[in-house]
């Protein structure tokens, strides 16, 4: 029997003896049992901790050139990236274990999540929000401006991570380091150990880099604890459900900058010239990543394909190379184990299309040999956006026509976020256009939807521009070293 | 024109209606067998769907041979499909609650020969879980009557009770303007001063409703010994949600019943026949077990892995699945999305799916519900 101990928790060094209790929570995973260790934290204890990383952040992480920042996040991504990094192995067991994701798809998430967080990619997303990234240094010479600018990150971010995509809380210290901001992380209880494993990792490559950063554990409406976390940040990022993202509105001073990624929506949609026979077993793999890849929990996942009439391939048949490809997958990278509650949704919603089927209503039912581990229904498209029950079950939705899929998206437009298109025709023009008025954050291609780049403008938002604050100098007169 | 029932309905029913009558006090398990396989192969004859669904899991009724084997329907499919054995002769239609969409309730029809049966059950089965002692009570019911909600078998369980066990001033207590909460007062109060016992049933959440009145108003009931409540279904966000424990002692300090006399029902309208709990049979009967949900003996319950849907060992935790010989005229067997265990008494419910929290930053069904309703 093998007992593995965890932080649920990162503190500066300085800070680490501080915290004088702790408590323990325990999960098994067959033979192996993992302690959870939490600290006992105290409204007073989370000022001065949120005084220390300021204070920290000016003495190291400000000054910092930000070549140098995305050479230490680079390396961590790096490090993460390797098989054997004793990290990474760590957390292999104490996610399945907490989470109960399959081993295969944590594996597969680090590997996404920090494959799009390497070097070229964070200086591409720095150019693409704020064209020169050396304004987050000094003062710049803007031509536009005929003058000087820079630009100022928070002093200090409150990140508050969801459980449901392992390794995404990684992402939001990313943008904090790069905003050359200190960062609060507030793991979820769903899943708190990598949080504090990864800040290890930005320790072990820059310690002074690290104790700008530290990572807690409370539980959603600890009021005193949050309270005075929301009263020493600059700016709070939030993922988490409709409700919690609303009930935090009110209680996060005004002043205090605030980006919510609450729940949102999914779907594909496939024109006709691409139901053809060439590529189909292609097609049907891209769906079916797009439809198992985290256990269809994140945001950006579908709950509805919708295929077109017409093409060699009609939309009932193409099913069958989907249903393959769903199972192949799940062969490869197996569903999680996941709750009665949800396994009893899957049953009662697949009977409702089963019934349906035998009484010749034109659906379709497949499913998983064993289990609830993937489903896949057709029918003709009823005109409503029925969401899944999620956990690798999708609708596929037949319709005559691309063009009549969008009223029935309108209704549902605030809670729209990723789409995976592929027409195949001059209609995909058209159609992007529309949908982008709808509101859509992102559209991309089938087996695409689970990994945006991080140049992506998340929930529509630029995630680092919209946090910055800027200092123009109309000085004719002025110089900084900097002017060339 | 409502169309006879075959004779070989009519047979079998006379056939399930005696086993019935014997009363929950033998162990007839070789009849029930017996029986359960007669249903099954009458309702595979006659519902052509459910055939066709028996037979896609390579079950027909030649090759089984045990009640255990029939398949059992997820109780959703009842909102997609007419599910009835002899759908022109059904002369009643009860729906399942929890949506306000209409087109999203599932709907159970009985023919004349089902509902003999199920107001057999309510008779035995309240015979000797609810008044073993004969008492004949007041009974208040805290539900609309049939009259204003035909659809609702809750009403329609509480309308036979009081026809079979209660007393002429037994009464329901929601009329059109909502609950009478002075009529029962009023009653309570009166039971008081005039000496008669009384039985309230009602929803769980109905009586949570009263605690809350009695204990804002500092107002307090000493019922005669004797009187009892009965309760069923979960709070459904209806009310707060109370624990068994709460909910028993909240019921001897504001109405001044005995814990014992207070019964749980679990009651669906998929299922013709009710569960009650043991408690007050067990203190009529001077035993002392541990309080469950019986089976009446014209019922089995089994408890099914939650992903596999295939069956568990006594004592641990997944769905319950029941089969019921008085639900002839519908299905069977029937898969329920409530989680529960097989105890030495009889099952326990652990919890309604239903009522879980999802997970996943996808947005759930339970959240466009509610933005749908915004």
């Amino acid at each position: 029997m093998e007992i593995i101990e965890v932080d649920a928790y990162y503190l500066p060094p300085d800070l680490r003896t501080q915290v004088k209790a702790f408590r323990t929570e325990a999960y098994q995973d067959g033979d192996m049992t993992i302690h959870l260790k939490i600290p006992q934290i105290s409204r007073s204890f989370v000022e001065t901790l949120t005084d220390h990383l300021k204070k920290n952040r000016e003495t190291y992480l400000a000054s910092l050139p930000i070549g140098k920042i995305i050479d230490v996040l680079d390396e961590a991504s790096r490090r993460w990236l390797e098989r054997d990094y004793p990290l990474r192995q760590l957390v292999l067991k104490t996610i399945p274990a907490i989470t109960h994701f399959s081993r295969e798809v944590v594996e597969a998430s680090i590997d996404v999540e920090m494959e799009s967080s390497l070097k070229e990619d964070i200086w591409r997303a720095l150019c693409s929000e704020i064209k020169n990234p050396l304004y987050l240094d000094d003062f710049q010479y803007s031509p536009e401006l005929a003058g000087y600018s820079r630009a100022f990150g928070p002093k200090l971010i409150l990140s508050i991570f969801s459980e449901n995509i392992p390794s995404l809380p990684h992402l939001l210290f990313m943008r904090a380091i790069l905003l050359k901001a200190a960062c609060l992380g507030k793991v979820a209880s769903g899943e708190p150990t990598f949080a504090p494993l990864y800040l290890k990792t930005i320790e072990a490559i820059d310690p002074e880099m690290a104790k700008s950063m530290a990572v807690l554990y409370w539980r959603g409406g600890e009021e005193e604890i949050e309270e005075a976390a929301f009263h020493q940040a600059d700016a709070v990022i939030m993922f988490g459900g409709v409700e919690a993202c609303d009930s935090i509105r009110n209680k996060v001073p005004r002043g205090v900058k605030l980006l919510l990624h609450s729940h949102k929506l999914g779907f594909g949609i496939i024109g006709r010239k691409r139901l053809c026979h060439q590529g189909l077993e292609e097609l049907a793999a891209s769906i079916a990543y797009d439809c198992s890849m985290f256990d269809q929990q994140a945001c950006l996942a579908p709950h509805i394909y919708y295929l077109e009439a017409g093409g060699e391939v009609s939309p009932k048949e193409f099913c069958r190379p989907l249903a393959e490809a769903m199972e192949r997958l799940n062969r490869k990278m197996p569903r999680g184990r996941i709750s009665p509650d949800e396994a009893s949704a899957i049953h009662q919603l697949r009977a409702k299309y089963e019934f349906r089927e035998l009484n010749d209503e034109g659906v379709l039912l497949f499913a998983s040999p064993h289990g609830t581990d993937w489903t896949i229904v057709y029918e003709k498209d009823p005109g409503t956006f029925s969401p899944s029950p999620l956990n690798r079950f999708i609708r596929i939705y037949g319709v005559e026509d691309i063009s009549q899929i969008l009223p029935s998206l309108k209704s549902i437009a605030p809670y729209l976020q990723n789409a995976a298109v592929a027409i195949g025709d001059e209609r995909e023009t058209e159609l992007i256009r529309r949908l982008g008025e709808l509101g859509l954050a992102r559209i991309t291609s089938p087996g695409k939807m689970p990994v945006p780049s991080m140049m992506w403008h998340h929930d529509g938002v630029s995630p680092l521009s919209s946090l910055l604050c800027w200092c123009d100098v109309e000085k004719k007169d002025w110089t900084v070293g900097t002017k060339k | 024109m409502i169309k006879e029932l075959p004779k070989e309905v009519l047979d079998l029913d006379e056939k399930i209606l005696s086993y019935i009558r014997r009363g929950t006090d033998h162990q007839d398990s070789e009849g029930f067998n017996r029986l359960a396989l007669r249903v099954f192969e009458l309702q595979v004859k006659y519902i052509p769907i459910y055939r066709r669904y028996c037979e896609k899991r390579g079950i027909t009724p030649e090759k089984i041979s045990s009640w255990d084997q029939i398949p059992a329907l997820p109780t959703d499919a009842f909102k997609v499909m007419e599910l009835a054995m002899l759908p022109s002769s059904a002369v009643r239609t009860f729906m399942t609650s929890g949506t306000t969409k209409p087109e999203e309730r599932g709907k159970v029809h009985y023919d004349e020969g089902g509902l003999r049966l199920m107001d057999a059950t309510i008779y035995q089965a309240a015979s000797s879980f609810l008044f073993p002692d004969k008492v004949k009570t007041t009974i208040l019911v805290i539900a609309p009557s049939p009259e204003i909600v035909p659809t609702m078998v809750m009403a329609y369980g509480m309308n036979r009770l009081m026809e079979y066990f209660g007393s002429p001033q037994s009464r329901f207590l929601i009329g059109k303007e909502g609950f009478e909460m002075r009529v029962l007062v009023d009653e309570l109060r009166r039971s008081e001063a005039e000496g008669f016992p009384i039985t309230i049933c009602g929803g769980s959440f109905g009586f949570v409703n009263v605690f809350d009145y009695c204990r804002e108003k500092g107002s307090r009931f000493r019922l005669l010994p004797g009187s009892r409540t009965l309760d069923a279904g979960g709070f459904k966000g209806r009310s707060r949600e109370v624990k068994r424990e709460e909910f028993v002692s909240d019921c001897e300090d504001f109405l001044g019943v005995a814990k014992t006399h207070c019964v749980n029902l679990l009651g669906m309208t998929e299922i013709s026949s009710q569960f009650y709990d043991n408690t007050l049979r067990n203190a009529f009967m001077g035993t002392n077990l541990p309080r469950g949900k019986i089976n009446p003996p014209w019922t089995r319950t089994l408890v099914v892995n939650p992903d596999t849907l295939e069956p568990l060992p006594p004592g641990q935790t997944g769905l319950l699945r029941h089969f019921d010989l008085a639900n002839r005229g519908h299905l069977l067997a029937i898969q329920s999305d409530d989680l529960g265990r097989i105890t030495p008494e009889g099952f326990e419910i652990e919890g309604r799916t239903r009522e879980g929290e999802a997970r996943g930053c996808s947005l759930t069904i339970d959240e466009m519900t509610q933005i749908r309703k915004v």
